[in-house]
C-alpha cells in the first residue's frame, strides 16, 4: 500500500469536467452537440452524477415564456438586479436571461417531464420577487417538474451526456491543477474505490463542484458539498470572489436542513418563540411572516439569541416553531403535501397537530471561481488562466450578487453550462500536454501528512466545532468583534486539524481520508468567508454587519480573496458590470445603485 | 391558550425520549478481504435518522465505518441499506419509528447484494448501474417538434400515465427486494427506465426499446412478487408499469 501515494495512471481526454451535477453534465452535452465524439471525462465525488445536489431542487426555473402576453425579459433582469443588492453583473444577467426560454425548450426537447397546463404546454407558477413592470405585481414565470425540477434537469442531462459517450469517474476527487506556464493542461485526481492518484491531460478542464455548506452546521445542503473546487483553486494561488455572499433560508427543518419552502408562509404559516409569540409582530407589523427572506432569518436568530428559542434535545440546536395547526385540511393536502410529509417522514411530526421546528438554514453560495460571461476562469480581472473554466455554484460570473433569487439558480446551471460548453469546443484544436514532472507532489505530500500524523484528536469534532463557529459567528449575524474571535478560532481548529490521526491506514475507500481532505478544504472556505465579511464594513444582501446595517456606495464593487497560505488572505476587488444601465436603452434607470425595497 | 400548554408539554415530553440501541453492522475489508459482523451500542433521540446514527457512530465510536449518503432527504438514493433484512433509505428510517417497525431496539445493517460491496456498506454503483444504462434513460430518437412550436405538447392526462414512473431515484431497494434472479433480469428499476419512454410520446425509438422489454432479460424474468411496488422508499407502484407490459400494453407503433 505504501507506493499508491505516486500517480498510478495517467488519462487523457479533450476536456476534463470536475464535478456531474447539473451544470457540469449540461456542458457536457453541450460539447457533444457542437462537436461530436469529443472525449470527455466527468468526474464525482458521489457513487453517481445521479446523487448530485441538483437533485434536490424543488420549486422551479425562471425563464419569461415568450407566448406571455404580460412578462418580459427586461421585468426578469429588473428582478434579479434588485434581488442581487446591485452587486451582480448586468452583462451576465442579461446573457442568461435572454437566453432563459431557449434552455426550457432544451431541456423539454430532451425529455424533462415538465409539469403541464390543460393546453399540453409548461405549467407556471409565482415565486418570491418574480415581479411584472418592475415590481408591481407578481409574475408567473417558474415553470418546473411537480416538487423535484432538479431532478428532472439532473435525469436529462446525465442522458445527454451518457448518449454523447461521456466516461464518468464516480466516487474520485480532484486535489490539484495541472499547469503549463499560465495554462491548465489537467488534473491530479484520486480515485476512492482503487485508493489511487491518476494524472489526467485535458485540453479544457472545468470546475462545477457546487457548493460549500457543509461549512455550517444546518444546511439544506448535500453532505458532499464541501467547497472542494474553490479549496484547491485557493491552493493554485486563484481568487475567490465575494466568499462572504452566503444566503440563508429562514426555515430549514431542524435537524435534516431540509428546506421548508416559503410557501408554509405565504399560506399563513405563523412563526413563534419559546412563549407561543408570534414574533414577527415586532419585526414587521405589517408584513410579519411575508417579510423577505433576509428580514425573517435575522428575527429568528435575534428570538433564539435573546433566550426565547427552543433548545431541540435530538439536535442540539436552538429553534423556534411554524405553527400550522390552524390551515384547513385542504390547505394542507393541496398546497403544501411535500413540505407536510418532510415533518412527518424526518422529524415525526404532524404539522396539522403539533408545532414543527425551524431555524435559519445555510442555502446557497452566491460568490465563486471569478469568469466571464464564457465561464473562463480569471486570474485577475484582466487575465484568464487558459483552458480553465467554472460553472455552476462553484462560479460566479456574477449572476446572483450578494442575493439569489428563487429559481434563479437552476436556470444559471443550465445556460451557463451551455455557454461555457460551447467557449471549451474552441480549445478543443489544441495539442495534449505532456505531464508535467513535479505534477502531484503536493497532493502525495498533503495525503501522506494525513495518514502520519499521530495526534489524538477527531476530525467529527474539529468539524462540528468549526460548524458551531461559523453558525454562531459567520452567518445571518456578523460583527467585527465576532469575525475576529472566529477567525482565532479557525486557526486553532487548522492546527488541530494537522494533528489529528486518522484510525486505518488503508488507502482503499478510506472514507476518514477524504473527510479528512474534505475537513481542510471546509476551514479553507471557511477562513475566507469570515476574512472577506470582516473587510466588507457594510451590509449588502446575505451579507449582514450588525456594526454596520446599511449598503455603502463605496463597497459597490465584487471582493477577490485569494489565500495560498491558510489565514494569510489577499484582497483584490472587481468592478461590477453595470452595461444595461450604461447603454441608456429603454428602462436603464432601473438599473441603477437602487435601494432594495420591498 | 391551554391547548398551546398542553402541546407544549406534549412535545417536550415526546422530543425528550432517547433509546439504547444496537447498531450490527456487516462490515467488509477489501485490503484483507475479510468480512465480520461489528456491534455498535448507543444512545439516540428518537427522531435521529439512520444516516445520523451513522455518523454518531464515526464521531464517537468508531471513524473506520465506510457508509454512502448525499442528500440524505430521499432524494438521491445513496444511502440504500437492509435493514434487519428490509432494503431500505437509512436517511427515511427515524430511530423511533424502527423501534416500532421492528418490535426491537437491535438492528442488522448489511449492504444492498445487488452490487459487489467496497467497503463496508458501500457498493459499487457503477456496477449497479450498468442495467439502468442499458435500458437508456433518455430519449434516444425525438420524434420532431411540431411545426410552429418550441416545445411538444403533452396534456396532463397523458402524463399522469406514467408521471409516477418518473420520481425514480434508483435507489435499488426494489431490485434487492426481487425475487428473480439479479444476473438474468435487468431489474424493477431498469425496466421502468425504458417502460417511461415508450408511454412518453416523444420517443420514436419503440422497436428498440420493446427488444429490450420482451428480451433475454426483460419482463418475462419478473414472476409477480411485487416486492418492488413493497419496499420502494418513493412509493412508486413499480409492478403496475411492469403489468402493463406484461400485458402487451406496448406496441411498436401508436400506444393507446
Amino acid at each position: 500500500m505504501g507506493n499508491t501515494l505516486r500517480i498510478g495512471s495517467t488519462m487523457n481526454c479533450d476536456v476534463l469536467i470536475i464535478g456531474a451535477g447539473g451544470a457540469g453534465l449540461r456542458c457536457a452535452a453541450a460539447i457533444f452537440e457542437k462537436k461530436p465524439g469529443t472525449r470527455i471525462i466527468a468526474l464525482t465525488k458521489v457513487s453517481h452524477p445521479q446523487k448530485s445536489h441538483t437533485v434536490t431542487a424543488q420549486g422551479g426555473m425562471a425563464a419569461v415564456d415568450p407566448r406571455d402576453p404580460l412578462d418580459k425579459p427586461i421585468y426578469h433582469m429588473f428582478d434579479t438586479w434588485k434581488g442581487s443588492d446591485c452587486t451582480a453583473d448586468q452583462n451576465i444577467i442579461k446573457k442568461i436571461i435572454d437566453a432563459s426560454w431557449e434552455q426550457i425548450a432544451w431541456l423539454e426537447n430532451h425529455g424533462m417531464h415538465f409539469s403541464r397546463n390543460e393546453n399540453g404546454r409548461l405549467s407556471k407558477r409565482t415565486f418570491g420577487g418574480m415581479t411584472l413592470n418592475f415590481g408591481e405585481s407578481s409574475a408567473m414565470r417558474a415553470v418546473f417538474e411537480a416538487d423535484r425540477t432538479g431532478k428532472g434537469i439532473m435525469d436529462t442531462v446525465w442522458g445527454e451526456a451518457m448518449k454523447g459517450g461521456i466516461s464518468f469517474l464516480n466516487q474520485s476527487i480532484a486535489t490539484e491543477l495541472i499547469f503549463r506556464g499560465d495554462r491548465c493542461i489537467g488534473a491530479i485526481v484520486f480515485m476512492e474505490k482503487e485508493g489511487e492518484f491518476a494524472a489526467i491531460l485535458s485540453k479544457a478542464t472545468v470546475f462545477a463542484t457546487g457548493g460549500n455548506g457543509q461549512v455550517f452546521r444546518i444546511t439544506t445542503n448535500c453532505r458532499q458539498n464541501t467547497g472542494d473546487g474553490l479549496a484547491v483553486a485557493l491552493q493554485e494561488g486563484l481568487p475567490i470572489m465575494d466568499p462572504e455572499a452566503v444566503q440563508f433560508h429562514p426555515t430549514g427543518i431542524v435537524g435534516p436542513g431540509i428546506l421548508a419552502s416559503e410557501t408554509l408562509r405565504s399560506v399563513g404559516g405563523i412563526l413563534r418563540n419559546k412563549d407561543m409569540e408570534r414574533f414577527m409582530e415586532r419585526y414587521a407589523p405589517k408584513m410579519k411572516e411575508l417579510a423577505p427572506r433576509d428580514m425573517v432569518s435575522r428575527a429568528i436568530e435575534t428570538e433564539i439569541r435573546e433566550g426565547r428559542g427552543i433548545l431541540s434535545p435530538d439536535h442540539h440546536i436552538q429553534h423556534v416553531w411554524i405553527d400550522l395547526r390552524h390551515l384547513p385540511d385542504y390547505v394542507h393536502e393541496e398546497q403544501i403535501p411535500e413540505v407536510t410529509s418532510f415533518f412527518k417522514k424526518f422529524v415525526a411530526i404532524d404539522p396539522r397537530k403539533e408545532l414543527c421546528p425551524v431555524r435559519p438554514s445555510n442555502h446557497y453560495q452566491m460568490g465563486g471561481l471569478p469568469t466571464n460571461e464564457f465561464g473562463e476562469v480569471q486570474k485577475t480581472p484582466q487575465e484568464l488562466i487558459h483552458g480553465l473554466f467554472a460553472v455552476g455554484e462553484c462560479a460566479a460570473a456574477s449572476f446572483h450578487g450578494f442575493n439569489r433569487l428563487g429559481s434563479n439558480s437552476i436556470l444559471e446551471l443550465i445556460t451557463m453550462g451551455r455557454f461555457v460548453g460551447e467557449r471549451v469546443v474552441e480549445y478543443l484544436e489544441e495539442p495534449l500536454d505532456a505531464l508535467p514532472s513535479g505534477a502531484g507532489d503536493r497532493s502525495s505530500s498533503q495525503f501522506s501528512r494525513f495518514m502520519e500524523a499521530k495526534g489524538k484528536d477527531s476530525l467529527g469534532r474539529i468539524r462540528d466545532a468549526m460548524q458551531a463557529v461559523m453558525t454562531e459567528k459567520v452567518s445571518v449575524f456578523r460583527a467585527e468583534k465576532g469575525l475576529l474571535e472566529a477567525i482565532e478560532a479557525l486557526q486553532e481548529l487548522k492546527d488541530r486539524a494537522d494533528r489529528a490521526s486518522l484510525s486505518s491506514s488503508s488507502y482503499t475507500m478510506n472514507q476518514e481520508l477524504i473527510q479528512r481532505w474534505e475537513l481542510d478544504n471546509l476551514l479553507r472556505i471557511s477562513m475566507i468567508i469570515a476574512q472577506s465579511a470582516l473587510r466588507r464594513k457594510e451590509s449588502r444582501g446575505g451579507h449582514f454587519r450588525e456594526d454596520f446595517p446599511e449598503r455603502k456606495d463605496d463597497f459597490n464593487y465584487h471582493t477577490l480573496a485569494s489565500m495560498s497560505e491558510y489565514g494569510k488572505v489577499r484582497f483584490g476587488k472587481r468592478a461590477i458590470d453595470m452595461s444595461l444601465f450604461e447603454s441608456r436603452g429603454e428602462h436603464y434607470e432601473k438599473f441603477d445603485m437602487i435601494e432594495r425595497r420591498y | 391558550m391551554s391547548s398551546d400548554k398542553d402541546n407544549k408539554e406534549r412535545i417536550g415530553k415526546k422530543m425528550s425520549r432517547v433509546y439504547k440501541i444496537t447498531v450490527k453492522v456487516k462490515r467488509f475489508d477489501p485490503d484483507t478481504k475479510k468480512t465480520w459482523v461489528e456491534d455498535y451500542e448507543l444512545e439516540a433521540g428518537r427522531i435521529l435518522r439512520f444516516t445520523d446514527v451513522f455518523r454518531k457512530i464515526n464521531n464517537e465510536l468508531d471513524p473506520s465505518l465506510a457508509w454512502n449518503s448525499s442528500c440524505e432527504h430521499g432524494q438521491c438514493g445513496s444511502c440504500a441499506v437492509r435493514v434487519n433484512g428490509k432494503p431500505l433509505l437509512a436517511c427515511e428510517l427515524l430511530v423511533e419509528n424502527a423501534i416500532n417497525l421492528f418490535r426491537t431496539a437491535v438492528f442488522t445493517i448489511e449492504p444492498l447484494t445487488i452490487a459487489p460491496v467496497v467497503r463496508d456498506l458501500i457498493v459499487d454503483f457503477d456496477k449497479a448501474y450498468e442495467r439502468v444504462n442499458r435500458a437508456k434513460p433518455y430519449l434516444i430518437d425525438p420524434s420532431p417538434i411540431p411545426e410552429g412550436e418550441s416545445e411538444y405538447r403533452i396534456s396532463p392526462r397523458e402524463l399522469e400515465r406514467y408521471v409516477e414512473a418518473t420520481r425514480c431515484i434508483n435507489c435499488f431497494c426494489c431490485a434487492e427486494a426481487c425475487i428473480s434472479s439479479h444476473k438474468n433480469f435487468l431489474g424493477p428499476n431498469s425496466l421502468m427506465a425504458s417502460i417511461v419512454r415508450l408511454m412518453d410520446s416523444r420517443e420514436q425509438a419503440r422497436e428498440e426499446r420493446l427488444e429490450l422489454l420482451y428480451g433475454e432479460q426483460g419482463v418475462y424474468r419478473c414472476h409477480t412478487s411485487m416486492a418492488c411496488s413493497f419496499v420502494c422508499p418513493k412509493e412508486i407502484d413499480v409492478a403496475h408499469f411492469i403489468a402493463l407490459a406484461k400485458a402487451g400494453r406496448f406496441k411498436a407503433k401508436g400506444m393507446k
